[in-house]
């Protein structure tokens, strides 16, 4: 047999699961991103100042890099086994949950009429993605982060 | 990498996946206009990628049978017989959808579209990662009843 044809060798679940998550999570930022900029065209956003476009993210980003150097690692980080059906059944309904509340926040943002509050707010989600994705190495992250991203794709099919 | 595995019937499934989206375009191709009927047709081809993803994250485990003729023989005629009841189930599904409301599909392509996706993006990862043939048989009989009924 050909060496190169042969598998990589097998990494561990825990390994594949944080590459899992930061795919997620830059999926996630790619969508914000998209929901950014359809905003924007889709509703022709006026820009009351100039100079607040540039500050508005800074709102967010500051605290963010604050709380990550403070903070030790919330969680214990993947593990390497399955999940339990209990677990998996809870995940997937805090899952369901974030997707609903986030289908409502998308529509609130839908209300801002300002390109730069939307800079804004749309910076603070980021910003929470990135903490979620530093430091709530688990689970629970994952499970948020689904739930925001599929929060954005809902309502952008079913309520635009 | 895993490039022995990417046989036939993978590329012919991909290719039905793309012809119907193609297909779907031109056939809403009056309805997409604005904005915002691209937004939504990207939602609705985004819509199962995290998902999946999430999925798995949750089931990690590598089921990835050994592609023997042993295995393919046992699991020959049950993947066909699911196959063709997928085919048969989800027309018939549709059909009595769309007599029930009474509304066409062609007039609702985000639906033929998240069907679609979500259809092609399991098939990917039931092949890349599973490779359960009789996963890949109900998933074809999807995307093919899908694309039977969007064709006729």
């Amino acid at each position: 047999m050909n060496p190169i044809m042969q598998p990589p060798k097998p990494k561990s679940n825990a390994n594949k699961r944080e590459l899992l998550f930061t795919f997620q999570s830059i999926i996630v930022t790619g969508l914000l991103a998209f929901t950014a900029i359809a905003f924007f065209f889709q509703f022709n956003l006026r820009i009351e100042k100039g100079i607040k476009v540039i500050f508005a993210p800074f709102l967010s980003v500051v605290p963010l890099l604050f709380v990550l150097s403070i903070l030790r690692d919330l969680r214990k980080g993947f593990k390497e086994g399955n999940y339990s059906k209990n677990e998996i059944i809870r995940f997937c309904l805090i899952t369901v949950g974030i997707t609903l509340l986030f289908t409502g926040i998308t529509y609130l943002l839908t209300k801002i009429d300002a390109l730069e509050i939307l800079l804004a707010a749309i910076m603070a989600i980021l910003s929470a993605v990135f903490f979620m994705r530093s430091k709530i190495k688990d689970i629970l992250g994952m499970s948020v982060i689904t739930g925001i991203a599929e929060g954005i794709i809902v309502y952008m099919i079913f309520l635009f | 990498m895993k490039l022995k595995q990417v046989n036939t019937a993978f590329l012919v499934m991909t290719g039905v996946s793309v012809l119907v989206f193609i297909y779907l375009v031109f056939l809403g191709y009056d309805d997409i206009k604005t904005l915002k009927d691209i937004i939504k047709v990207v939602a609705a081809i985004a819509f199962p990628v995290p998902l999946l993803f999430f999925v798995r994250f949750i089931i990690i485990e590598n089921f990835l049978p050994q592609n023997t003729d042993a295995y393919k023989l046992k699991n020959q005629k049950p993947a066909t017989a699911l196959l063709v009841l997928t085919l048969i189930g989800s027309l018939v599904i549709m059909k009595l959808a769309e007599w029930l409301t009474g509304q066409q599909l062609d007039d609702h392509l985000i639906v033929a579209h998240l069907i679609n996706s979500t259809t092609i993006s399991s098939y990917v990862l039931n092949y890349m990662l599973y490779n359960n043939l009789k996963v890949n048989g109900v998933l074809s009989g999807l995307l093919l009843s899908l694309a039977i009924h969007v064709f006729f």
